[in-house]
C-alpha cells in the first residue's frame, strides 16, 4: 500500500554513504518477487514482499516482532513454502507456489538467534558439519582457516556449552561461512549478547562479510543495528514491506509514519496547507510533497532537527530533560498540549520550566497526510 | 509481616500429607492385629478350584469362617517358616507329601492324636505322629497318542529315555513338584547313576517339548506333536472330558515283577503348630478324612480317595489293579534337595 | 523473625534426615540378600556356577539387548511418525500406541502362548498354506520372549522419544539443512543424537523392566536370572541359591544404572534457550499414508488390539457361564486400594530424595538417591522374602498386613517414580526458588507455593506410573498378600496357572481397563501435541 513514494526521494540534501556497493553494478544474488506466505490457510504471514540483494550486499529486514521479517527469512531458506510470488537465488527459481527446492540444496548459510550449535559436537565438528563432501585433510584445513578468521583458534576441541555467548556466536558464524554460502541469513544474531559484546560483534561481522564478500540478509528489530550493518534496509510491518532504501534515506525520509516512528524518535506536528506552505504550531514548512490547499497534514520532525534557545517569555516550556551521555534530550510542551523533542549537546543544560524558542532545521521535513494516521 | 506469622504453620502444613499417610498405614495395621473369634486360615498349595468347594461345605456345616490363601507349595512352606510363631495360618493343605514331611521336620506342624484319622487313613499315607495326613492319591501315568504308540511299547517309565523316542516325548519343566517327587522315587529305587542316565535321555528326547503345564502335555499328545508324555493321572480325564474321542490313552508303567511301581504322591493336610484355633483346625481335619469329605475332596479332581471305604471315580483305572512304588512318602522330603541337584545337573529346563 | 530463621535452618537438616532414613530402609532388603548370598556355602556358589550362572547371564543379557533393540526401533520410528508426519488417524494412533502399557507382560505372554503355540490359530492358518505339517517357530523361545517383551515395553521409548521429537529446538535441524544436509542425514546426525538422553532414559526403563520381569519369561519358559530366582524360591526350601542369583542380578543392574547415570550426566546438554517452535508435521502422500497406517495399525494390533479382543471374548464366555461372583468386587477394591496407597507413599518418600539430590547434590544426598534405585533391580520374589524376614524382626506387628505389601511395592517401584520426579525437579531452576525466598517465603513455604505447583505434573506422572506398576505386580503380591487379600493380578495368575484362561480373562481385562484412565491422565499431563 505504501510503496516507496517517489516524491519523498526528490532533490534532497541527504548525506549518502560514501562507497555503497550498490553504486557498482554487481550480479543479483537474491531476488524476491511479490512473495506471500501464510500460516494455515487464511492467516497471511507476509504479503507481496519484493526486494533483491546484489553480491556482497548486506540487507537488513527491520520491523517489530510479528511483522513477518523472520518468516521472510525462513521463506528464503526454504523452511516456509510461499503461497504467491517467487524467490530466486543466483537466478535459479527456488520457491514458487507448489514448488520448493529443499533447504539443503539452496547453498545458504544460517545463523540463529540462539546459535543452535549442536551440543553433542565439538567446535571443530560443528564447523565441519556441512563439509562432508570434502576429504578429511581439506575439511580440517578449512575449519582451521575459518576458526582463525573468526578468532577462535585454540577452542576447536571445546564443546558449545564451554564457550561464552560471543564465542558461541562466532562458531555459528564460522559454521555458516565455511560453506561459502550464496547468501548468509542471520536471524537476530546479536539479541542474546550484552550490548558491549553486541557492538563489537557487529563490527567484526561487518568486516568479515566485506572480507569474504558474502551477501547477507540480517533480521533485526533494532534500528541501530540495521543502520550499522546494512547497505539496504527493508522495513516490514504487518507482513508488508513499508520501505526499502539505504539506511540514510530510511532515517531521514521515511515513506510512512510507521517507518518514521520505528527507526528513531520522531514527533508528528499537525498542520494545514495554506498558500503553498505548511502552517503548524511551531512555524511554517515548505509543502515539498505538493499537497492541495486545505489538506490537513502532519510534519515529522526528529529531535536533532530542533534547536532550542532559552528566551524571556515563550509559549513553549521545557517539560523534561533526559541525559543520554552524548546529548541531552529535551521534551518541550506547546500551548496546545502537543510535545516535541529536541536534542542539544550534553553540555547544554537548561532547567525544567525554562521558556524556550524552537528553531527548526527544515531542510528535509517530511509530510504525511493526517488521515493516514500517525503512530501513537 | 503477616507472612512471618504464618510460617511455622505453613511448614507443618506441607508435611501434613506425610503424617496422614503414616496414620493411614497405622490404621491399616491395627484391625489386622486384633484377634477374631471363630475363623480358620488355610494355606493351600492346591489349586483353589480343587479345595474351595470343600472348605465352603465345611463352613456351611460348622459355621466356622474359612479364609483361604492359595499359593505355591514350597512358597507356603517358606512363608510358614519365616512367619514362625506369628503365622496367621491354622491349617496347611497341599499336593505334595514331600513338602508336608518337610514342614513336619521344620516343626511347623502340630502332631494329632485323633481316632478319626487312624480309622480313616491307612498309616502309609500319613506321618508317624499324624502331623500331616494324606487325603487323596495321585499317580504318574504315561499318556500316549493311540495312533502312534501301542500300549506294549512302554512298560517302564525308564523306557522314555530310549533313543527311539527322540523328539517324541513331552515332559514337564523342572520346577514342577510332581516331576521332582517322581524323580525322587526313581532315584530311591534305581540309584543315582541310572537316574542321571534317565534324565539325560529324557532331556535329549524331549528337545524343545518342555511344558509348564500338564494339560499342555496332554494337548500336545492329543494333537500328535508328541507321542508320549508323563503327567499326573487326572489330566487325561480332564482332557477327555473336554474333547471326547481324543486319540489319547493312559498306561500305568512299571507294574512288572520287581519294577519301580506306580509313582505316587498324595495331597494332604496338616495343622500348624502355632495355631490359636486348634479345636477348629481339628474339626476341619476330621471333616476331610470322613467319608463325605473324602468323597468330595477326591471327586473334585478325579483323584484316588485314601479312605479304604470310599470308592474312586469309576472312570479311573481300578486302584486294586496296580501296584504303587515302595518308597515311603515321608522319604520324599529328604530326597528332594539331592533330586533337585540331579535335575539341575542334567540340565532340564 | 528468629523463629523463621530457625525453621529455615533446621528444616533442610530434618529433610536430610528423612532422606537418609528412607534410603536406609530402602536398602535393607538389598543388604539382607547380599548378606545371605555372601555368607552362603562355597559349594552352593560353585554348584550354581557350574550348572546355571553362565547360561542365565547370557540369556538375560541377550533378552535385554534384543528387547532394547526392538523397542528402540519400534519406539523411535513410531514416535517419529506421529510427531513429524501427518496421516489420517494420526491423532488416534498417537495416544493409542501407549495402551500396551496397560497390558501386563504375563497376560500378553499367555495370549501369545495361545496364539503362536502348537495348534494355535496362527499355526492353523499357516497350515492352510503350507500343508498339514507346517510348523511355526515356538513362542517358548528367545524369539517369543523378545517379541512379547518388545511389544509390551516399546511405549516407554515411544513416549519419551515422542516428547523429545516435539520439544526439540527445530533450529538445530534447520541449521543442519542449511549446511546442505538432507532430511535423512539431519535425522541421523542431529535429531537422533540430540534425543539420546530421552532414548536412553526410555531404554533404561525397558531394560530394567525386562530384567526384573517374571511373568512373561515364566510363561514362555525362557530362563533368565529373575525366572531362575523365582524357580529357586518356589522349588527349594533354601533361599540361599536364590539370593546368590539375586545378588548377581542386582550387581548387573547396578552396573547398568551407573553406566546410564554416567551417560546422562555426560550428555546433559546446556541447551541455549531459544524461541520455541513446534516442528512442522509433513503431510504424507497416499502411499506414505497407507504405509504409515499399516505400520501403526499393525504394531497396535499386535501389542494391544488383538490381545484385548481375545480377553474380551474370553471374558464374555466366562461371565455368561456365571463364573463371576461378588468376590470379584472385593478383588477390584483390593487392587485399587493397594496400588493407590503404595503410589502415594512412594511419592512422599521419593520427594525428599529427589529434591535433595537435585538441589544440594552432596555426596551423601546423591548416594541416598542412588540407594532408592537399588530396589528396582531386586526381583519381586527376593524383595518379598527379604522384606518378610526384615519386617518379622523389626516390626512384627505389621506382619501379614497390607503394610508389608506396600513396603515391597515402594521398594520395587520407587525408581520408576523417581525417573519422572527427577526431571520435574530439574525443570525448576533454583532462580525461581531464590526469587521466592527473596519475597519473604521460607524454605517450606517456597516448597509449597513454588516448587510443588511447578513439579506437580511430574509427580502426578510418577504417581500414575507407580500405580500402574503396582496394579500389575505379581510375584511379590503372591508372596506377601495378607490372607483373604487377593488382587486382580493374583486372580489372573491363579486361574491362568491352572489353565483356566477364560476364568483369568475377566480379571486381566479389568486390570487393562482400569489402567487405561490412569494412562490417559499420564498423557494429558504430558501431552504437548501441537
Amino acid at each position: 500500500m505504501f510503496q516507496t513514494d517517489p516524491m519523498s526521494h526528490s532533490d534532497k540534501q541527504i548525506p549518502q554513504a560514501g562507497h555503497s556497493p550498490r553504486e557498482v553494478h554487481r550480479p543479483t544474488v537474491l531476488e524476491l518477487r511479490n512473495v506471500s506466505c501464510a500460516y494455515g490457510t487464511d492467516q497471511p504471514a507476509i504479503t507481496g514482499i519484493s526486494f533483491s540483494a546484489q553480491e556482497g550486499e548486506i540487507v537488513c529486514l527491520l520491523g517489530p516482532s510479528g511483522c513477518g521479517k523472520t518468516t521472510t527469512l525462513r521463506a528464503i531458506a526454504g523452511f516456509e513454502p510461499v503461497t504467491a510470488g517467487e524467490i530466486r537465488l543466483e537466478g535459479r527459481l527456488v520457491s514458487t507456489p507448489g514448488q520448493l527446492v529443499p533447504t539443503e540444496q539452496r547453498r545458504i548459510g544460517m545463523v540463529f538467534q540462539e546459535y543452535a550449535l549442536f551440543p553433542h559436537l565439538r567446535v571443530r565438528d560443528n564447523v565441519a558439519f556441512g563439509l562432508r563432501h570434502l576429504s578429511g585433510d581439506e575439511r580440517a584445513s578449512q575449519v582451521r582457516l575459518m576458526l582463525e578468521m573468526v578468532g577462535l583458534t585454540g577452542l576447536a576441541a571445546r564443546y558449545p556449552h564451554e564457550l561464552s555467548g560471543g564465542q558461541q556466536q562466532r562458531v555459528a558464524l564460522a559454521r555458516a561461512l565455511v560453506q561459502k554460502p550464496v547468501v548468509l541469513l542471520l536471524d537476530e544474531p546479536f539479541s542474546n549478547l550484552d550490548p558491549d559484546m553486541a557492538g563489537k560483534m557487529r563490527e567484526d561481522l561487518h568486516d568479515l562479510l566485506r572480507q569474504t564478500k558474502t551477501t547477507a540478509i540480517l533480521v533485526t528489530h533494532d534500528h541501530d543495528e540495521a543502520f550499522a550493518m546494512a547497505d539496504q534496509i527493508a522495513v516490514l510491518n504487518n507482513g508488508r514491506l513499508e520501505q526499502l532504501d539505504t539506511p540514510e534515506s530510511i532515517y531521514h525520509t521515511p515513506s510512512t509514519p510507521f517507518v518514521a516512528d520505528f527507526v528513531g524518535q520522531a514527533d508528528f506536528i499537525p498542520g494545514t496547507i495554506e498558500n503553498g506552505t505548511v502552517h503548524t504550531e511551531i512555524g511554517t514548512f515548505p509543502n515539498q510533497a505538493g499537497y492541495r490547499i486545505g489538506t490537513r497534514v502532519v510534519v515529522m520532525i526528529r529531535p536533532d532537527d530542533i534547536h532550542i534557545v532559552p528566551v524571556e517569555k515563550s509559549f513553549a516550556h521545557i517539560v523534561a530533560r533526559r541525559f543520554h551521555g552524548s546529548e541531552n534530550l529535551y521534551t518541550i510542551g506547546l500551548p496546545s498540549g502537543q510535545v516535541v523533542h529536541g536534542s542539544e549537546p550534553s553540555t547544554t543544560v537548561y532547567p525544567v520550566g525554562t521558556p524556550v524558542e524552537l528553531q527548526v532545521n527544515a531542510t528535509h521535513t517530511v509530510l504525511f497526510e493526517q488521515d493516514r494516521g500517525t503512530p501513537p | 509481616m503477616n507472612q512471618y506469622h504464618f510460617q511455622p504453620s505453613a511448614s507443618v502444613r506441607s508435611w501434613l500429607p506425610l503424617l496422614a499417610a503414616a496414620v493411614l498405614l497405622f490404621a491399616l495395621v491395627v484391625p489386622a492385629a486384633a484377634a477374631e473369634p471363630e475363623r480358620l486360615v488355610v494355606y493351600s498349595g492346591r489349586a483353589e478350584r480343587l479345595i474351595k468347594p470343600v472348605l465352603d461345605s465345611f463352613q456351611d456345616k460348622t459355621g466356622i469362617q474359612v479364609d483361604l490363601l492359595s499359593s505355591g507349595t514350597t512358597e507356603l512352606v517358606n512363608r510358614l517358616q519365616a512367619e514362625g510363631a506369628r503365622t496367621p495360618a491354622d491349617v496347611f493343605i497341599t499336593n505334595d507329601a514331600g513338602s508336608l514331611e518337610h514342614a513336619r521336620r521344620l516343626e511347623l506342624l502340630h502332631p494329632l492324636k485323633m481316632r478319626e484319622i487312624d480309622r480313616a487313613i491307612p498309616a502309609q499315607f500319613r506321618a508317624s505322629d499324624n502331623s500331616w495326613v494324606g487325603l487323596s492319591g495321585r499317580f504318574w501315568i504315561v499318556v500316549y497318542n493311540t495312533a502312534q504308540v501301542k500300549p506294549g511299547d512302554i512298560t517302564s517309565i525308564l523306557d522314555l529315555a530310549d533313543p527311539r523316542w527322540k523328539d517324541k516325548i513331552a515332559i514337564p519343566n523342572s520346577g514342577s513338584e510332581y516331576l521332582q517327587a517322581g524323580v525322587s522315587v526313581i532315584k530311591a529305587t534305581v540309584g543315582d547313576d541310572r537316574t542321571k542316565q534317565f534324565l539325560a535321555g529324557l532331556k535329549e528326547n524331549a528337545g524343545t517339548q518342555v511344558y509348564g503345564k500338564s494339560s499342555q502335555i496332554v494337548e500336545a499328545i492329543a494333537k500328535g506333536q508328541a507321542a508320549v508324555g508323563v503327567v499326573n493321572h487326572y489330566y487325561i480325564y480332564r482332557h477327555l472330558a473336554a474333547h471326547p474321542g481324543a486319540p489319547i490313552a493312559a498306561l500305568m508303567p512299571d507294574q512288572q515283577e520287581g519294577g519301580i511301581g506306580a509313582i505316587m504322591n498324595v495331597a494332604g493336610v496338616g495343622v500348624i503348630r502355632h495355631t490359636r484355633h486348634l479345636d477348629s483346625a481339628k474339626l476341619l481335619v476330621e471333616f476331610l478324612v470322613a467319608q463325605a469329605g473324602q468323597k468330595m475332596f477326591a471327586e473334585l479332581n478325579k483323584e484316588y480317595p485314601l479312605h479304604p471305604e470310599v470308592k474312586a471315580d469309576p472312570a479311573l483305572i481300578e486302584r486294586k489293579t496296580f501296584r504303587a512304588a515302595l518308597v515311603p512318602l515321608a522319604r520324599l522330603a529328604e530326597l528332594r534337595e539331592a533330586t533337585m541337584t540331579l535335575i539341575e545337573q542334567a540340565g532340564l529346563r | 523473625m528468629n523463629q523463621a530463621a530457625a525453621v529455615r535452618r533446621s528444616l533442610p537438616d530434618s529433610l536430610s534426615l528423612v532422606a537418609l532414613t528412607v534410603a536406609g530402609l530402602l536398602c535393607l532388603p538389598l543388604a539382607y540378600v547380599a548378606h545371605m548370598a555372601l555368607t552362603a556355602d562355597a559349594t552352593i556358589w560353585s554348584r550354581l556356577w557350574n550348572t546355571r550362572i553362565p547360561e542365565l547371564l547370557f540369556n538375560t543379557t541377550a533378552l535385554a539387548l534384543g528387547v532394547a533393540a526392538g523397542t528402540l526401533v519400534l519406539g523411535v520410528s513410531l514416535a517419529w511418525l506421529v510427531s513429524r508426519r501427518d496421516f489420517p488417524g494420526r491423532r488416534v494412533w498417537e495416544w493409542a500406541l501407549v495402551l500396551p502399557l496397560a497390558m501386563p507382560t504375563y497376560v500378553l505372554a499367555y495370549i501369545y502362548s495361545h496364539l503362536l503355540g502348537a495348534g494355535g490359530p496362527v499355526e492353523s492358518a499357516w497350515q492352510l498354506l503350507a500343508g498339514p505339517d507346517g510348523r511355526i517357530p515356538s513362542p517358548h523361545s528367545y524369539g517369543g520372549a523378545t517379541l512379547v517383551m518388545t511389544l509390551d515395553t516399546f511405549p516407554f521409548v515411544y513416549l519419551l522419544a515422542r516428547a523429545a521429537f516435539l520439544n526439540l529446538n527445530v533450529s538445530y535441524e534447520e541449521v543442519a539443512r542449511a549446511c546442505g544436509v538432507s532430511r535423512l542425514g539431519t535425522l541421523l546426525r542431529i535429531t537422533l543424537p540430540l534425543m539420546r538422553p530421552a532414548i536412553v532414559a526410555g531404554l533404561s526403563l525397558v531394560v530394567l523392566y525386562v530384567v526384573s520381569d517374571f511373568g512373561a519369561v515364566s510363561l514362555l519358559r525362557y530362563q533368565t536370572l529373575t525366572y531362575a530366582v523365582y524357580q529357586q524360591m518356589t522349588g527349594r526350601y533354601d533361599p540361599t541359591a536364590a539370593s546368590i542369583l539375586s545378588l548377581l542380578l542386582v550387581i548387573a543392574a547396578l552396573i547398568f544404572l551407573v553406566a546410564e547415570r554416567w551417560f546422562r550426566r555426560r550428555s546433559r546438554f546446556f541447551q541455549t534457550t531459544g524461541r520455541y517452535r513446534t516442528p512442522a508435521r509433513r503431510q504424507c502422500g497416499p502411499l506414505g499414508a497407507t504405509l504409515a497406517t499399516i505400520y501403526t495399525t499393525g504394531v497396535f494390533a499386535l501389542s494391544f488390539g488383538v490381545p484385548a479382543c481375545m480377553l474380551a471374548m474370553w471374558s464374555v464366555a466366562a461371565v455368561s457361564s456365571g463364573a463371576l461372583d461378588d468376590r470379584f468386587i472385593g478383588f477390584v477394591w483390593n487392587s485399587v486400594f493397594l496400588s493407590g496407597l503404595a503410589a502415594s507413599v512412594a511419592v512422599f518418600i521419593g520427594l525428599p530424595l529427589a529434591y535433595l539430590a537435585n538441589r544440594r547434590p552432596s555426596r551423601l544426598n546423591l548416594l541416598c538417591l542412588q540407594a532408592a534405585y537399588a530396589g528396582y533391580a531386586l526381583p519381586g520374589p527376593v524383595a518379598a522374602l527379604a522384606i518378610l524376614a526384615i519386617v518379622s524382626h523389626l516390626a512384627p506387628i505389621w506382619y501379614g498386613t497390607v503394610a508389608v505389601l506396600v513396603i515391597a511395592y515402594v521398594v520395587h517401584f520407587l525408581p520408576a517414580g523417581l525417573q519422572s520426579m527427577e526431571p520435574a525437579l530439574q525443570q525448576v531452576t533454583p532462580n525461581l526458588e531464590e526469587a521466592s525466598r527473596s519475597l519473604g517465603l521460607n524454605t517450606a513455604a517456597t516448597l509449597r507455593r513454588v516448587t510443588l505447583p511447578l513439579v506437580r505434573g511430574g509427580f502426578i506422572a510418577a504417581w500414575v506410573l507407580m500405580f500402574l506398576q503396582s496394579m500389575k505386580e505379581l510375584p511379590a503380591t503372591l508372596l506377601l498378600r495378607p490372607v483373604g487379600f487377593d488382587t486382580l493380578a493374583v486372580r489372573v495368575w491363579l486361574e491362568a496357572s491352572e489353565e483356566y484362561y477364560q476364568l483369568a480373562a475377566p480379571s486381566a481385562l479389568l486390570i487393562v481397563i482400569m489402567t487405561i484412565p490412569a494412562i490417559l491422565l499420564l498423557l494429558s499431563k504430558d501431552w504437548r501435541a501441537a
